[in-house]
């Protein structure tokens, strides 16, 4: 057996790891105690990832629709239909469209958003993933003028206080909880805001509880806290800090509480603060105006500026950041850079030899709806998007549906031409953790069948629709989107280092902008329940851990034992109404009702009522279109 | 019998080893970690090294390990076991690692045996390396599986300085030594004294976590250990399953059909007793520790 040093492909930490494999592929894994990230750890996630390149329903085969049936096809067959289909689409003047990846590597997504923009002269260009984390970078962006956090995980070990608002920090993101953990055993202050009663909260100094979907409550009271207290760092409010006053008008009357004093004196007086923001209830990470409410109160306690302290927002999904930065966006061009910037522009007409469109494009969930064609490179929307099952009926409708994937996911079942691409196990290229890290993926073992590398399929795309470059390997196109984002500009240089190329910090030398829009009133009218989707530790149907047998066990053997769903809610709750543990509730909210099981948690407080997010589809009609809602609980 | 083996006769020995078949031994990886991996070349393999984290025991027990082909035949289903049988040489690992191969062994040999794991076994040849100088944080002289071994090896090596001593264990070590006999020659008295007072000078070189390792194996097992403790651990605990799959005795696993091209190759899985699905503990998960009901 060969080790085979890689990235981890699940979440965005960006662990290192040695993937072992023989003649007949891959056997295992094996932790590296030298890499800068992972440090001889890995999680469950970590330990099982070969088998996520191993034992999902591969595809060998480029397939095409006839008749309902997917066929194998050649790849010149494929190719040649994709092309004919997608130019008699673009004649006709219909709208087309491209969806990139947080699955794929920073090469596969530049090529993807080249291919939209070059090729088809549209900016209908998205991530499925944007409508979960999407929030998140733009608050941070709003406060901070950039999303890309100013500290690395390493820096949290040394934090004297920690503020996190979590989900489930230990399930979600292992690797950042132990962090945290190492964090209190030297001392730290770790200050949780969250609504169950979670590990990291057992851990913790202070507890501030917030019911799902009004943690922003406790944000503000810490905000006003500082303000109330005078704990502001004057020498950041003069020097990088704009729209104070406004702040000040807004908050500083608002009420807080005891806790909420203590909590702020300790981040105010830390000389290093962390600020940890990965994913709440539902999958997702706090709302835009969340985000921009912490960052401000990192930004006025001054911990955007004092090293080692700052803000790192944890995403689910491994390559977030590099699909950000490489452009997969209707309304951002490589360097996530704003369609209006005339230097940004400048860069990509020099380097595709043609203007890039400047009207803003369709999103994810848009063009399920709107566009004719459709070319999604390794997503699988119905898995990603809230609406579920509702996507997977859009892609349906769609004219011409292109899939490039290694898995035969459900929107590759939908579509009417499928080609097979390698897995993270068998490709070469690069993927971007939160804090930075540029980092390869190596090739471990062949991809099955007639399967090709990413990249290569995307250039022959881009060729096809005139936008065709030459590259030998996928370090060419690397060094490609680092001319159209300048930040990867020295990518390919550093790709072999283990730990990859660290990009350039948020921050540098910017305003921040304390711009938090007023302070919203609740809505508790249609119930006195919280319904919110619990994404803990839940990967739903991604790939990846949906066919992997370790790690896909807990999630198959509930929806075994609960093919109608659930809901769990506490012991008091239960009491209440009168429900045993296992008999079926009746929800109901503004949007509409619901019968599903019940289970009782120990751990959550009365009034919070969880439902998995992989078994959302069970109670779409209560959420409608929302992510957390008020309901009405009774027996059914 | 014990042998002597000039070190730069080591290194054509290793060629001769390599020609037999696969040699395994910890090489520093191209990241800079000491691993276990198959030789390419002799002067890959290191000689001075901290052991590494990771267990060679993925070469007698794979982490996804195939056991059976099943192949539809119409109404019927054609079941062939899969047999690895390759010869190889694990070399240079360290004596708590030919203990935990000697443990597995000897769980796989008690009825019903594995043959699938025993073939592999049979046919591994260990070679081990003894530890002059035990790890900083070392406790094998409290399970009985170092710093020197007087059994489970097929050969073990020590670094007299100029030469190595070798202590013979079975006829698969000698088979290995008869690959090159010009390279081996007779130990003489003093050698042999020499390797002796090495192993007592190793035994007393165990720093202090040795003892509270003595000591916890003590409270454990006399059930000393205070329930406050248990529940602190569950708090440090993060399911990641690794205590599982870096100790070199544990074999837990599962069984899973992997399906390719028609057929199924029934697998054996490296698990985890950590993990919530393995075992359903009545107080639910480690980590959570919150019983879920209904």
């Amino acid at each position: 057996m060969l080790p085979v040093p890689t990235t981890c492909p699940f979440c965005a930490c960006g662990c290192g790891l040695y993937l072992l494999a023989n003649k007949d592929g891959l056997v295992g894994v094996a932790p590296s105690e030298t890499h800068p990230v992972s440090l001889g750890r890995l999680c469950a996630r970590g330990w099982s990832a070969h088998e996520a390149a191993l034992w999902g329903k591969r595809l060998t085969h480029p397939l095409i629709n006839r008749k309902g049936t997917l066929e194998p096809v050649s790849w010149t067959e494929a190719l040649d239909h994709v092309t004919g289909c997608f130019e008699k689409l673009v004649a006709a003047g219909k709208p087309v469209g491209v969806l990139g990846s947080v699955r794929a590597t920073n090469e596969e997504n530049y090529l993807a958003g080249k291919l939209a923009r070059a090729g088809f002269s549209t900016n209908n260009l998205d991530l499925s993933y944007h409508s979960v984390c999407g929030p998140l970078l733009r608050g941070l962006e709003e406060v901070c003028g950039d999303f890309a956090p100013s500290i690395s995980l390493n820096d949290i070990e040394s934090s004297q206080t920690i503020l996190l608002v979590e989900g489930d920090l230990a399930g979600t993101h292992p690797r950042a909880a132990s962090a945290v953990m190492a964090a209190v055993e030297r001392g730290a202050y770790l200050v949780t805001v969250t609504h169950t009663a979670t590990q990291m909260s057992r851990l913790a100094s202070l507890l501030l509880p917030a019911k799902p979907g009004n943690e922003g409550e406790v944000i503000d009271g810490l905000l006003a806290a500082v303000l109330q207290l005078h704990l502001e760092d004057q020498a950041s409010l003069a020097g990088r800090c704009e729209g104070y006053d406004t702040l000040r008008g807004n908050f500083e009357a608002i009420k807080v509480t005891a806790e909420m004093r203590q909590a702020a004196e300790h981040i105010a007086r830390a000389a290093r603060a962390t600020f940890l923001i990965p994913p709440l209830s539902g999958e997702g990470p706090p709302g835009r105006r969340e985000v921009a409410a912490l960052a401000s109160l990192a930004a006025i306690t001054g911990h955007l500026e004092k090293p080692g302290s700052g803000l790192l927002p944890l995403v689910s999904r491994n390559n977030v950041r590099g699909a950000c930065d490489m452009g997969i966006s209707p309304d951002r061009f490589p360097g996530f850079r704003p369609l209006d910037d005339l230097e940004a522009q400048r860069r990509l007409q020099d380097l595709w030899g043609k203007e890039p469109p400047l009207a803003s494009g369709l999103d994810a969930e848009s063009m399920l709806k709107t566009v004719s064609g459709l070319i999604v490179v390794a997503d699988d929307p119905p898995a990603v998007l809230p609406q579920g099952q509702q996507a997977l009926a859009a892609l349906g409708t769609i004219e011409f549906l292109v899939v490039l994937d290694a898995f035969l996911t459900p929107t590759a079942q939908t579509a009417h031409v499928v080609l097979p691409i390698a897995s993270w196990a068998e490709t070469e290229g690069t993927v971007t953790s939160m804090e930075g890290r540029v980092q390869r993926l190596r090739v471990a073992t062949d991809p099955p069948g007639e399967a090709r590398a990413g990249w290569q399929v995307l250039a022959e795309l881009c060729a096809r629709f005139g936008a065709g470059a030459s590259y030998a390997s996928a370090a060419d196109v690397l060094q490609e989107a680092g001319r159209g984002a300048p930040r990867y500009a020295l990518a390919h240089q550093g790709e072999d280092r283990w730990g990859g190329t660290g990009l350039a910090k948020g921050t540098n030398g910017r305003k921040f902008r304390l711009s938090v829009a007023d302070v919203p009133t609740p809505d508790r009218a249609a119930g006195s329940h919280v319904l919110v989707r619990d994404g803990a530790y839940d990967w739903g149907r991604d790939p990846l851990v949906s066919y992997s047998p370790i790690l896909s066990r807990d999630f198959q053997s509930e929806r075994k034992l609960f093919p109608k769903g659930f809901i769990e809610m506490c012991k008091h709750d239960a009491d209440e109404i009168g429900v045993h543990p296992g008999r079926p509730v009746r929800l109901t909210s503004a949007q509409g009702s619901a019968v599903v099981p019940s289970r009782v948690r120990t751990d959550l407080q009365p009034g919070v009522l969880l439902v998995p997010f992989a078994l959302r589809d069970h109670l779409a009609e209560v959420f409608g279109n929302h992510s957390v809602t008020a309901v009405k609980l009774e027996q059914a | 019998m014990v042998f002597t083996l000039a070190k730069d006769g080591a290194t054509k020995w290793l060629a001769k080893l390599l020609e037999a078949g696969e040699v395994i031994a910890p090489v520093r990886g191209p990241c800079g970690d000491v691993i276990f991996s198959t030789l390419r070349s002799p002067t890959q393999v290191l000689w001075d090294f901290e052991n590494p984290l990771h267990p060679p025991k993925q070469y007698v027990l794979p982490q996804t390990d195939p056991l059976i082909r099943i192949k539809r035949d119409g109404q019927r289903h054609e079941v062939e076991p899969i047999y690895d049988d390759a010869p190889r040489t694990l070399f240079n690992l360290r004596s708590c690692d030919v203990q935990g191969i000697a443990f597995l062994t000897r769980m796989q040999e008690a009825e019903p045996a594995d043959a699938s794991y025993l073939r592999r076994a049979r046919n591994l040849t260990l070679i081990s390396l003894a530890c002059a100088t035990p790890c900083p944080a070392g406790f094998c002289v409290c399970t009985d599986s170092g710093p020197f071994l007087h059994k489970g090896y097929d050969l073990q090596l020590t670094d007299l300085g100029g030469n190595f001593f070798v202590d013979v264990g079975s006829e698969k070590g000698e088979a290995a030594i008869a690959r090159a006999p010009e390279l081996f020659r007779q130990a003489t008295e003093a050698e042999t004294a020499k390797r002796q007072t090495l192993e007592a000078e190793a035994k007393t070189r165990f720093g202090p976590e040795t003892c509270h390792f003595g000591s916890a194996m003590r409270r454990i097992s006399t059930r000393r250990v205070p329930e406050a403790l248990w529940e602190k651990m569950g708090d440090w605990c993060l399911e990641c399953g690794g205590c599982n799959f870096v100790c070199p005795t544990c074999y837990c696993f599962s069984v899973k059909d992997l399906g390719r091209n028609g057929t199924w190759v029934r697998c054996r899985l490296w698990d985890s007793c950590q993990y919530p699905a393995f075992t359903s503990r009545l107080r639910g998960t480690i980590r959570g520790r919150s019983a879920r009901s209904g």
